[in-house]
């Protein structure tokens, strides 16, 4: 059985809402920086931030009372994701509902203050209401708790490439008969200081535009938001395959990997939703690409939305399942000109399959095809 | 019975052997040294000396020392920058492919809940304090969970994709419940599993702060209970096809015949008195078994010492199982949070190997209101043929592996 995409949710610098952000990428917008200042005396940097009401309209649930951005976003989705199957008149039981969380930095704001509280005045000022809002897990115990599921529920970790990992392992839950529907969440909120491990790291510039494919590399802006997708044995969307890719040791052995994904998935009419965010992986995307699928029509959202690591490749899915259903994909902003692939343009058409391309910033890298 | 989670029977055609594990823990480093260890009945719970716990209520952790664990180590530039967590993955991979040679993953499921966060915290401290912040970038590199894997990996040229998951306390359980899955159901011949888990001062005081962790003796079950102690460690386990390793001569050391998950919506960080979580995960295990309750003969109780976890444990323990031999072999490592349940399970396994029940230590009185069959203070030999280990964790998770003794 191959698993379909059912519902999805997508909350977003650009707004909350598959349709809403859609037709805003199919303008050509993009999202609006905001400053994120630092401790005194540090410097800012530029992000792409959700705006409030993006989160606001959640059940009353207890567990959201205290809940961080990271949770408040991963529910919003997951909750628009199965609204929107619902709508679709199909029959959820939630006691056959499994839930994949999938993440990368989690919920950095409140392990900040909570470490924070440490390191300026001693364990005796830890706080007991924090500390369980930093574990990875917290946002999926929450959106299961609101839910009501008391089955399967997985959190998954890992870099940009997790989200793609989190559906692999939703269709496994669902092939194998363990569950027959699978909400996969993923989700990410943006912080100062994650801002500052990323710009320490050599992977951030400090202001936008976010500029694909250009050589050498320019630097991402992080993001921050969820999207979920809804994974049943109906939907319009299948998913044909899956490659979990694997991991390279050295930015320079991206491409390799990558290489290896599009082999995995080839198929030269599909469109390619990449994961180029002004950083190496532009490169070794547009090598590989160039060697796998010269004719493919490519486009990467990260300039549009920016760099939201473990809820990234969910993005692309979202954003590879509407172009597939309107056969059309935005336009690709502030690209490299002369990079031999083929952006999208008026008369570029989406086929019926298109190729997820997703490779993280710390060595994982997987994709996944579409098609409806 | 509950019918959700359990596979269709017509993918369950494939039986999962374990066919090689490795461990480092604060029990020693490797099958042997453990399995010596646990017979000995050690306490290995010692003050703890990597940070300041002078404000904590709870000073102790069972910890593994550094100049074990780095002894095999080359002094180089490399794993120099690597964190400790790497250096316990690598140690318990190179066991667990000495003892297999020819185990090659296609995919890895590890669990682990807080990663390099050691280094996470040098980082933040040097901010806040404004020191140098030269090793910026190897901190933030290696910060993340996914690292000590790769690291691993890479460490035997073995590039599978990696799945960690991270559902607290229950991860290391969930790691191998999935890579048993996945043998079971034929998407894969051979997956890599188990968990790790480092120390570190965040989750150490976040413990306290709970005032989950204990300031005295940790005593799973015991009427006096007070609270766990944290620990440290990695485990993996090698899964393989049965008929695959058979094939190719592997030795067998036992069989995952077993899983159940479930997820208690009660509270985030306490389960719900009835014990309903983990009774239905530990259900759905037999389930999936199609083992009868009365043939299991050892259980390994997640029995972190907390009154309340230890509570909801043992009621459902008991409900199921009724007076089965149940350890919480925590007593003596303390509680590696993702590195517990495959820690654990590769304690089952030594376990089945050599006909013994590990010992529940610091046991002084029975709780009255749990009539457990506690393997109290001593290990014991005995005849066991199937062992179910559990683990549970932060936001209701719930995970139970059963593991059978090879059969000759």
């Amino acid at each position: 059985m191959s698993a379909r995409i059912a519902g999805m949710g997508w909350v977003t610098p650009l707004g909350r809402g598959v349709d809403e952000v859609w037709a805003r990428l199919l303008r050509g917008e993009e999202a609006a920086a905001q400053i994120i200042p630092g401790p005194d005396g540090t410097r800012s940097y530029q992000g792409f931030l959700v705006p409030k009401e993006a989160s606001n309209n959640l059940p009353p649930h207890p567990r959201l009372r205290r809940a961080s951005a990271i949770s408040r976003f991963a529910a919003a989705a997951g909750l628009d994701a199965l609204a929107q199957a619902k709508s679709g008149n199909l029959k959820i039981e939630m006691e056959s509902l499994a839930l994949v969380f999938a993440v990368s930095n989690g919920g950095v704001a409140y392990t900040k203050r909570f470490y924070h509280g440490i390191v300026e005045s001693g364990a005796q000022s830890a706080s007991p209401l924090l500390f369980p809002e930093t574990v990875f897990n917290a946002p999926a115990s929450h959106l299961a708790a609101i839910l009501g599921i008391n089955g399967a529920t997985y959190t998954i970790v890992g870099d940009g490439a997790v989200g793609i990992l989190g559906i692999k392992m939703a269709s496994e839950l669902l092939e194998t008969g363990a569950a027959n529907h699978c909400l996969v969440v993923a989700a990410e909120e943006a912080d100062w200081l994650l801002c500052d491990a990323y710009h320490k790291w050599r992977l951030l510039k400090s202001s936008t535009p976010l500029e694909p494919f250009f050589d050498p590399p320019r630097g991402a802006i992080l993001s921050e938001g969820a999207g979920a997708v809804l994974l049943s044995a109906e939907g319009n969307v299948k998913i044909d395959s899956i490659s979990p890719g694997g991991n390279f040791s050295h930015q320079r052995d991206a491409v390799e990997i990558v290489n290896r994904i599009l082999q995995d998935l080839h198929d030269q009419a599909a469109c390619i939703v990449a994961s180029a965010n002004g950083t190496f992986v532009d490169l070794a995307e547009r090598e590989a690409i160039r060697q796998e699928s010269p004719q493919s029509i490519v486009y990467s959202p990260k300039s549009a939305l920016g760099e939201s690591v473990g809820a990234s490749a969910l993005w692309q899915v979202i954003v590879a399942a509407c172009a597939l259903g309107g056969k059309q994909l935005p336009p690709m902003l502030h690209a490299a000109r002369n990079t031999g692939l083929r952006f999208p343009g008026r008369e570029a058409e989406v086929g019926p399959a298109a190729i997820v391309s997703s490779c993280g910033l710390n060595q994982q890298a997987a994709g996944l095809r579409l098609s409806t | 019975m509950l019918s959700f989670n359990v596979l269709n029977v017509e993918n369950l055609k494939n039986r999962v052997a374990v066919v090689a594990a490795g461990i480092v823990s604060p029990l020693g480093s490797g099958l042997e040294e453990t399995r010596h260890s646990l017979r000995r009945a050690t306490d290995c719970v010692t003050p703890v000396s990597s940070f300041d716990v002078s404000h904590c209520r709870c000073k102790t952790a069972a910890q593994i020392p550094d100049q074990r664990l780095l002894a095999r180590r080359q002094k180089n530039r490399k794993n120099a920058r690597l964190h400790r967590a790497s250096h316990m993955m690598i140690a318990a991979l190179a066991e667990l492919l000495e003892r297999d040679p020819g185990f090659r993953p296609e995919v890895t499921v590890i669990g682990t809940t807080s990663g390099g966060m050691s280094f996470g915290e040098n980082y933040y401290r040097a901010l806040h304090r404004q020191e140098n912040l030269r090793r910026s970038p190897e901190w933030i590199a290696n910060y993340p969970p996914q690292k000590p894997v790769l690291d691993a990996q890479s460490e035997f040229g073995i590039s599978a994709p990696c799945f960690v998951i991270a559902n607290a306390c229950a991860s290391g359980t969930n790691a191998i419940g999935r890579a048993f899955e996945s043998v079971r159901s034929g998407k894969n011949e051979r997956v890599l599993t188990g968990g790790y888990d480092a120390l570190s001062e965040l989750v150490f005081v976040g413990f306290d702060s709970l005032q989950a962790a204990t300031p005295e003796k940790c005593r799973p079950f015991d009427r006096n209970r007070s609270g766990m102690v944290l620990g440290e460690g990695a485990a993996l386990l090698a899964l393989e096809n049965l008929q695959s390793a058979q094939k190719r001569g592997a030795e067998i050391l036992g069989e995952i015949i077993g899983y159940g998950i479930s997820t208690d919506n009660h509270h985030l960080t306490q389960p719900d008195p009835s014990g309903s979580g983990p009774r239905r995960a530990m259900e759905q295990a037999l389930e999936s078994a199609a083992c009868a309750a009365d043939q299991v003969d050892y259980i390994n109780a997640h029995g972190t010492a907390t009154p309340f976890n230890d509570a909801a444990e043992g009621k459902a323990i008991l409900e199921l199982f009724g007076r089965v031999p149940v350890s919480s072999t925590k007593s003596m490592i303390g509680h590696s949070l993702g590195a517990a349940g495959a820690i654990e399970a590769v304690i089952c396994l030594l376990a089945l190997q050599s006909q013994f029940l590990p010992p529940n230590i610091n046991f002084r009185e029975t709780d009255p209101d749990l009539a457990l069959n506690i393997v109290a203070n001593e290990s014991r030999d005995a005849k066991i043929d199937v062992a179910l280990s559990n683990s549970f964790g932060f936001g209701g998770t719930n995970a139970s592996v059963l593991i059978r003794k090879a059969v000759a």
